[in-house]
């Protein structure tokens, strides 16, 4: 098996909507893999048509070197899956649910559904409907994770919980990507995506934008921040960029976010004399996420000279 | 060993990490012959993709700070302390010359820095 999943030309309506449009890509094996976007971006709308709780209009999708549209009942069973939104039986607690979920799969699902819940500080004996969001999403946690399976698909796991369990999860996808496993997730919190991801794709109005490597996302992107003599030097400035993802200007003020800056940009700015000051710098996920966005702040009203 | 890393600092994780166990063994947190967390507890402990401090574990082997001791794990070498010591020195110096760089890039001139460094100096006492 080459990739552990992959999406070739798939694209979803929901009546009017387009959910997903003509999204590829591929994650391969032993790497966590985070997909980020707005909400309605069409994340969830991936993560489903992957495990085939959805039908694809178009396109393929497969997981596990199985086709998501077929045989979707096997992909279920072998990958852990985490929604944003756990179902769980209420009336259940914590090691009925074990058990229940035990019947469904191999010898050993037990015993380290019953390792997770100690680890996670879980009260065996609690009903689920009694337990905090916290507690009730590591229990889904524990349920994902208790088959030991090739690959972890993660829905906004942490939307909503407090820094602890935020910490727990985060931890635990760590854990699997030690051990060789795949992680998947889709999230809003960019600075935990910073930690954990190997590759990021970004989507944006069900188009995926990027799909990268962090690593090298984050080495080619810069900001460059000038500040001019005059507001009217704009456009004598040269972006220094091979592509610019996103230019905000503020009076004398232009900040560049952009890809694969011109080696020679320091030197070029050096000796702009329309420029007082400027600032190179590798931006933060968030910065770049933003910027991939296209959300422009509204700008701030100029400073009016003392 | 207490690590920190700092997710807004423009140096890649992987960098900050071999810093950062350098520093432990400069200061002498981590002693020659003693292990280093391996991958799987050093990426839990900082929550970063195990990949980050493997990239990192392999620097700090090629520059032999630590050494591959079988059955053991990674150990710092004898010489590391020294060679840590002695490189503080360039980290920091690598530090100050990006600061240095933006002052020069906001057209400070360098009487200018020179003060500043001397004034900031005073207030720590050092100077």
């Amino acid at each position: 098996m080459k990739n552990i999943l992959e999406l070739e030309r798939v694209s979803k309506r929901f009546g009017r909507n387009v959910a997903l449009d003509n999204v590829s890509y591929e994650v391969a094996p032993g790497t966590v893999f985070a997909l980020l976007g707005e909400n309605g971006a069409g994340k969830t709308t991936t993560i489903r048509i992957l495990l085939g709780l959805t039908d694809a209009d178009m396109g393929r999708a497969a997981v596990l070197g199985y086709d998501s549209g077929k045989d979707d009942l096997i992909i279920r069973k072998k990958v852990g899956y985490v929604p944003e939104q756990p179902v769980l039986y209420d009336w259940m607690s914590v090691a009925e649910i074990g058990q229940f979920t035990a019947a469904f799969y191999p010898n050993g699902f037990w015993q380290e559904y019953c390792r997770q819940v100690e680890q996670y500080e879980l009260p065996p004996g609690a009903k689920i409907k009694s337990l905090s969001k916290g507690m009730r999403a590591k229990v889904s946690l524990a349920l994902a994770l208790a088959h030991d399976p090739e690959l972890l698909i993660l829905d906004e796991p942490t939307s909503g919980l407090d820094a602890m369990v935020r910490r727990e999860f985060l931890e635990s996808m760590v854990d699997r990507a030690a051990a060789g496993k795949s992680v998947f997730l889709s999230s809003h919190q960019l600075g935990e995506v910073e930690r954990v991801a190997d590759t990021v794709a970004i989507m944006k109005k069900s188009k995926v934008v990027v799909v990268e490597p962090l690593e090298v996302l984050k080495s080619t992107t810069n900001l460059v921040t000038v500040t001019l003599t005059d507001a009217e030097n704009r456009a004598k400035l040269t972006v220094p960029f091979k592509s610019v993802i996103e230019e905000r200007v503020n009076g004398r003020e232009v900040q560049i976010l952009g890809r694969y800056l011109n080696p020679a940009a320091q030197n070029m700015l050096q000796s702009d004399q329309n420029i007082t000051r400027f600032e190179i710098r590798t931006p933060s996920l968030e910065e770049i996420f933003i910027a991939y966005m296209g959300k422009d702040c509204p700008p701030l009203p100029a400073e009016k000279d003392k | 060993m207490f690590i920190e890393i700092d997710l807004n600092s423009p140096q890649p994780l992987y960098e900050q990490v071999v810093q950062q166990v350098k520093f432990a063994v400069a200061a002498g947190a981590v002693q020659a012959g003693e292990m280093i967390p391996s991958v799987r507890e050093m990426s839990k402990l900082l929550a970063v993709n195990p990949n980050t401090v493997v990239r990192a574990y392999r620097v700090l082997q090629e520059e032999t700070v630590v050494s591959a001791q079988r059955g053991m794990g990674l150990v710092v070498t004898n010489d590391a302390r020294s060679q840590c010591l002695a490189e503080r020195k360039s980290i920091f110096q690598e530090r100050f010359r990006r600061v240095f760089n933006d002052a020069v890039r906001s057209r400070l001139e360098s009487a200018e820095i020179r003060e500043i460094v001397g004034s900031l100096l005073a207030s720590l006492g050092t100077a």
